[in-house]
């Protein structure tokens, strides 16, 4: 009897262990916003009131994870509005994460994703923000269906990153990008470097993003009509080999990689190493955006650098241009997960990022964003920022193209671009293998 | 008491097993099922509809020559990680129970790499690979040495380099646990029949250590098979996607190609290759067990 007592005693333990592993996430969290709310309310009498509203944010541009967790204290100290900010895994695509919350009816209210992602939530789950007052101060926010689904949280471009410092030291005159935007003239002052002393004047970054959703994109977006051209090669009619855009842009990818420092094993050459060198001025550019920036400035970097269209000899003036727009979207919760008054505070965030001065400066001094939208002022960004802020100022902006087939990246980038960067490929045979994918590949709905 | 009758027989169940059975079949069974479910839809992996499109996933699974090519390369990768794995922990044990000084300190120096995590690790070697040994292959040819990782067979090789870099000091536990049970009377009887040291370890020690090759075996088929960690860290697919194993390959389809249904029928092909490559071994394995 004593035995029976005892595993009895065993098998309760053990039931109530479990027990308690199972039910801590949810009891946890709700103890810890309960507390949150009471502290702020005690702490801080001379602050604002706490609501008692608390919203969630998905911060999915990781490498801003800490601006943001101290704007969301400073913020819920001066409104009162409990905002808990969660960093993207890094291990997941954000479109899963985000699934995974709607799954369990738990989504944040205010998510961040790419602008792909804006189509494929915004039927279901994004509320209309078309008569929020900021829509009228940017052309970059995402419509979608007639809602206006995205809010554009920065304006971010590619091109050429140029380290001027390393080539003023070699040619001696100061270097204007203008004057390079013709592939002879890139070539000329390439060579001049060469002559100089700089072996290898360039950097190609090898991962598949670079490759296939930056630089082969641009084969698409320089067209006259992107849409028409992308929807002539889904249906087989389009003649790529023979295009005009794709012709020059991979001339201009033959001089990159006959100039690549990294020749050789140009597949695999370490996206750290060739920002270091580039800030370092070992090398004088690189393909690349003002995101690039983050991974520069970890290192021994100059101001004297910036971003400069991707030079071809062109018959339009796509080189004269760089190529993006708005990235990275906020959408708001429009689910009954997501109370009237949780909403209602979202929407103040969003106007507070806009429209005031703390919200200004959150977005351009502490994360050195290119705000999306005209009011806001921008002096205070780093060297890459200020040139994709001078092209945007000016209208020299090519538009992204947001639809290309989800495998295009890995497909183009990965198992076509890096053969091609390494010289296993030639370009009728990349031509051939980009028509007969497309032939193929799903077409995004929009 | 009876102890007999079905009710009681239920009763013990429900008392000793009832909580773990609910949490097991509510943390497998049941998101199994689902992802049987969703496997017959179309589902992008956000969107709130579901269309049920039957087997439409499957005959897309088995049309898309990147899978098959990718699970290809794994049952390479897996053979040969495999044999070079348990080859490595068993010499391991053996050495490290022969009574060699020290072995104590060995034994938990083999089995440190199997507690960094796979992204850690993956890392660490790509470091290796790219900068160490590169630079050093450079002093000694001074000529302009490719990294491993920037082949296509090269990457592969590096691969199986590393799992068995990681799996090799865990195996070896077992082996080394096997090695500990073989009696040493038996060991000695065979001395005194003039048993050479080689000869007692093929026809004494092996055989009764079956059930340590029949887990080991077991375990390292399972974990190469389905190897994700390494094998983003380290290769990410580079060069040309000729290193994406089988469960990259998934990934990729299922949450970057954002063909839910697709990948998850992929993923559940995969698990029954697995299943039934694991399911012969261990019987096969355990029909060759022997008792001293």
């Amino acid at each position: 009897m004593k035995k029976k007592i005892v595993s009895l005693m065993m098998v309760a333990a053990m039931a109530l262990s479990l027990t308690a592993c199972g039910s801590t996430s949810n009891s946890s969290t709700d103890s810890s916003s309960d507390s949150k709310a009471e502290t702020t309310e005690a702490a801080e009498e001379e602050k604002a009131e706490s609501t008692g509203v608390s919203i969630t944010i998905l911060n999915s541009k990781t490498e801003i994870q800490t601006q943001f967790e101290e704007m969301a204290e400073a913020y819920s100290a001066k409104t009162g509005v409990d905002v808990e900010v969660y960093n993207a895994d890094t291990d997941t695509t954000v479109a899963s994460q985000v699934a995974t919350r709607y799954a369990s009816n738990d989504p944040y209210t205010i998510t961040m994703v790419d602008a792909k992602d804006v189509y494929s939530l915004a039927d279901d789950y994004a509320y209309d923000l078309s008569s929020e007052e900021w829509a009228a101060n940017t052309d970059l926010a995402i419509e979608v269906n007639g809602k206006l689904a995205g809010f554009p949280v920065c304006v971010e471009a590619r091109g050429v990153i140029y380290n001027a410092d390393a080539i003023e030291a070699i040619t001696g005159e100061t270097f204007d990008p203008s004057s390079v935007s013709t592939l002879a003239d890139f070539q000329a002052l390439l060579d001049t470097l060469v002559a100089g002393g700089m072996e290898q004047p360039v950097g190609v970054l090898s991962e598949y993003w670079s490759l296939g959703a930056h630089y082969f994109a641009e084969v698409y977006e320089q067209q006259a009509d992107p849409e028409s051209f992308v929807n002539g090669l889904l249906a087989g009619t389009e003649d790529l080999e023979n295009n005009a855009k794709f012709n020059e842009l991979m001339d201009t990818f033959d001089t990159l990689i006959a100039y690549n420092y990294a020749k050789g094993s140009a597949s695999n050459a370490d996206r750290e190493e060739t920002s270091m060198k580039l800030a370092q001025g070992d090398i004088a550019f690189m393909f690349g955006g003002n995101w690039d920036w983050s991974v520069i400035n970890q290192y021994d970097y100059t101001e004297n650098m910036g971003i400069m269209p991707v030079p071809e000899d062109t018959t339009d003036d796509t080189n004269t241009k760089l190529v993006g727009g708005g990235s990275k979207y906020f959408i708001v919760d429009a689910s009954e997960n997501t109370s009237d008054e949780q909403r209602q505070a979202a929407l103040d965030f969003l106007n507070w990022l806009v429209f005031d001065a703390d919200g200004n400066s959150f977005l351009t001094v502490d994360c050195a964003l290119v705000p999306a939208f005209s009011n806001i002022d921008a002096s205070a960004l780093d060297p890459l920022s200020a040139s994709v802020k001078k092209y945007a100022d000016a209208g020299a902006l090519i538009a992204n193209y947001n639809y290309l087939p989800d495998d295009h990246m890995t497909y183009v980038g990965q198992e076509l671009m890096q053969k091609y960067l390494d010289e296993a490929m030639t370009r009728s045979e990349l031509a051939t293998a980009v028509t007969e994918y497309f032939k193929t590949a799903t077409p995004i709905e929009h | 008491m009876k102890t007999n009758t079905m009710g009681y027989k239920v009763r013990q169940y429900l008392l000793f097993a009832g909580v773990t059975t609910a949490v097991f079949v509510m943390v497998v069974i049941v998101p199994f099922i689902y992802g049987l479910y969703l496997t017959m839809t179309s589902w992008d992996g956000v969107s709130k509809s579901k269309p049920f499109v039957g087997i439409a996933n499957y005959i897309s699974a088995f049309a898309d020559s990147g899978y098959w090519v990718s699970l290809g390369r794994t049952f390479i990768y897996s053979a040969i990680a495999v044999i070079l794995v348990n080859a490595v922990a068993f010499i391991l044990a053996y050495l490290v129970t022969s009574g060699i000084r020290g072995q104590n300190f060995f034994r938990a120096g083999f089995f440190i790499p199997n507690l960094i995590g796979g992204i850690v690790l993956g890392y660490v070697w790509k470091f290796v690979f790219n900068k160490a040994l590169v630079s050093l292959g450079n002093a000694i040819t001074s000529g302009n040495v490719k990294s491993l990782l920037a082949t296509e067979t090269g990457a592969i090789i590096a691969l199986i380099i590393v799992s068995v870099w990681q799996y090799a000091g865990y195996m070896m536990l077992i082996y080394v646990a096997g090695f500990m049970s073989v009696p040493d009377e038996v060991i000695e009887a065979a001395k005194i029949d003039g048993c050479t040291g080689t000869q007692s370890i093929i026809h004494i020690s092996i055989p009764l250590m079956t059930s340590s090759f029949v887990q080991c075996i077991f375990l390292s088929i399972t974990r190469c098979f389905m190897v994700y960690d390494v094998n983003l860290s380290l290769t990410n697919g580079d060069p040309y996607g000729s290193s994406a194993l089988a469960a990259m390959h998934v990934y990729n389809e299922a949450f970057v190609n954002k063909n839910y249904g697709t990948g998850q029928a992929e993923a559940l092909i995969l698990f029954i290759i697995c299943a039934i490559i694991g399911g012969i071994q261990v019987y096969v394995g355990k029909k060759g067990e022997v008792q001293a």
